[in-house]
């Protein structure tokens, strides 16, 4: 049980629990609802940029996993004052970094749904 | 009888597991609890032992070649085609064998459905249909500019809730569709009763029988259905495989869908006529192995029996039903919460714990159950939930994977209790 208590430890069920950043924004730049269709899961990622295309707020709602609820929720901490450019350039080890931990190939895809829906939005809100 | 069973006649599993070469692998490190039969099944030696000597003695093109190797591969599948009917208690020429369920569905909706439904028709399905027995009929109703409308279901238990069925019935549906046993509810439909009242308006019933065959004795005449679809791998045949039973006259007026070799009775370059009876319906070269397949893993569920098959998973679905309460304490059960009127599968879901993370705590005792939409995002849409876990059994299942699965909820209980 070892790996067990390693994917589901303390930090990660915290972030299951009470999310960061958890909620709706007032007037986002660009909200977009991400799926992961395999499974489900559900994930509303909200953005405020400034013109220089700098994320100045986050918010996420949604249902989903402890993986994928965890993961947003540890990647929104990471976003405000980081650029479009810098977070469209994070990939997979990125988010492994941020849950301490390597997840297996059948829940990449939980781990990944913040990560990808924001890419999606700083998309979105770039051709907009 | 008795390779397979008790003394009291019923299945011993401890007997029937020794069929299955799977069940002693160790993936991941762990002895295997499949509890996933219902996406597929685990195949029997038998099955696989059928396909080896065909392949390895009668191998040939079906239907071509004109030396004794062509006939015994030709006799090889159509035999095997008239094995899979005698299962389903359904004349031979009324079968169509094709790669899988979902083909056959499709096959009911853009031959027969295409055909028959026009502008304003109705289409009925119920709300918890398998993505594969409702998309073909959207794609129908779309392309006739048709309407669907839709058996609702209890927003808590998920049950269809069959007495809705008249009022729509009052709408004189075309076609009423759904299945035999819900891929996610469990619970079996009351198929006879639904069947006359569909007639009574001049409907037809059309019915997905994947979860139901394999689980429970099923003879179609008796059920009132106009097609009833079937797959084979849910059953330890092959991946590829499933047929399409069709009323004759039903079958005799429809269209084919796919064209090419094998189908015909004579081409010219500008235009062809088609081969008569299920023929029509299989262009290309069979998949004669598939069909062997699953003639032989129609032998072995009739070996064990299918009453004794449906006994055996009535018990051990009992028994889930029973302690999933104690296990997981804010459970919800979907379908009824009786083991009988349900066939092979219980599906559930926790405020507690996420299906996706029961699974993942699950496997690492080995324990291999299903968490998700189980491809009826709609039904799951209805309940407000974005997963569920499902468990399913098999003549292999016995109390140890079920002990095995009790204490990995408890696991999941106590990691996510913290
Ligand atoms: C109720 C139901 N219908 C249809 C299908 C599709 O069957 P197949 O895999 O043969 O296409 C399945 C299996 O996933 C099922 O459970």
């Amino acid at each position: 049980m070892g790996g067990m208590d390693d994917l589901y430890r303390e930090q990660i069920l915290e972030h299951h629990r009470t999310p960061h950043n958890h909620g709706v924004l007032a007037e986002p730049s660009v909200s977009l609802d991400g799926r992961n269709p395999s499974c489900g899961d559900v994930i509303t990622m909200q953005l405020v940029l400034d013109a220089a295309g700098t994320i100045t707020d986050v918010a996420f709602s949604g249902r989903g996993c402890a993986i994928s609820q965890a993961s947003a929720s540890l990647l929104t901490d990471e976003l405000r004052g980081k650029s479009a450019d810098e977070i469209l350039a994070l990939g997979t080890p990125y988010v492994m970094e941020l849950l301490g931990v390597e997840v297996g190939p059948s829940r990449v895809h939980c781990a990944l749904l913040g990560l990808e829906t924001t890419q999606k939005a700083i998309e979105r809100w770039r051709s907009r | 009888m008795s390779a397979w069973h008790r003394a009291d006649g019923s299945l011993d599993p401890r007997k029937v597991r020794a069929a299955y070469p799977i069940l002693a692998t160790r993936p991941g490190g762990n002895p295997l609890h499949y509890l996933d039969s219902a996406a597929t099944a685990q195949r029997p030696k038998q099955v696989v032992d059928a396909v080896s000597n065909f392949l390895f003695t009668a191998n040939a093109n079906p239907h071509r070649g004109a030396y004794a190797l062509g006939t015994a591969a030709t006799d090889a599948y159509e035999g095997a085609r008239a094995r899979v009917a005698r299962f389903l208690n359904v004349p031979a020429t009324e079968l169509i064998m094709l790669g899988s369920a979902t083909e056959a569905l499709n096959l009911v909706a853009r031959s027969w459905g295409r055909a028959n439904i026009h502008r304003g028709d109705l289409i009925v399905v119920t709300e918890a249909e398998h993505h594969a027995n409702l998309i073909p009929w959207q794609q129908v109703a779309r392309e006739a500019d048709a309407d669907i409308e839709f058996i609702p279901v209890d927003d808590r238990t998920g049950e269809i809730l069959w007495d809705r069925l008249d009022s729509l019935l009052k709408l004189r549906p075309k076609v009423v569709a759904l299945a035999h046993v819900s891929n996610v509810l469990g619970s079996i439909a009351p198929l006879a009763e639904i069947a006359s009242h569909v007639h009574a308006v001049g409907a037809l019933l059309s019915v997905d029988g994947c979860q139901a065959v394999s689980n429970m004795p099923v003879s179609i005449p008796e059920l009132g259905a106009d097609f009833y679809a079937f797959s084979a791998h849910k059953m330890g045949g092959l991946f590829s495989g499933g047929g399409l039973w069709a009323r004759a006259d039903l079958l005799a007026e429809m269209a084919p869908i796919e064209t090419g070799g094998d189908m015909i009775r004579e081409v010219r370059l500008r235009d062809a006529t088609f081969a008569e009876g299920t023929q029509r319906f299989e262009a290309g070269t069979p998949d004669a192995s598939g069909t062997v397949a699953l003639a032989a893993a129609c032998d072995f569920l009739d070996e064990l029996g299918r009453a004794a098959i449906h006994e055996h998973e009535t018990r051990l679905l009992a028994r889930v039903l029973r302690e999933l309460p104690d296990a997981l304490p804010d459970v919800r059960i979907l379908g009824t919460p009786h083991a009988e009127g349900r066939a092979g599968l219980v599906s559930f879901s926790s405020d507690l714990v996420h299906a996706h993370d029961l699974a993942t705590i699950l496997d690492r005792r080995g324990v291999a159950i299903r968490a998700g939409h189980h491809c009826a995002m709609p039904l799951h849409e209805q309940l407000e939930l974005s997963a569920t876990a499902r468990v399913s059994v098999a003549p292999y299942t016995d109390d140890d994977d079920l002990d095995a699965l009790f204490e990995g909820l408890r696991d999941a209980r106590a990691i996510f209790s913290r």
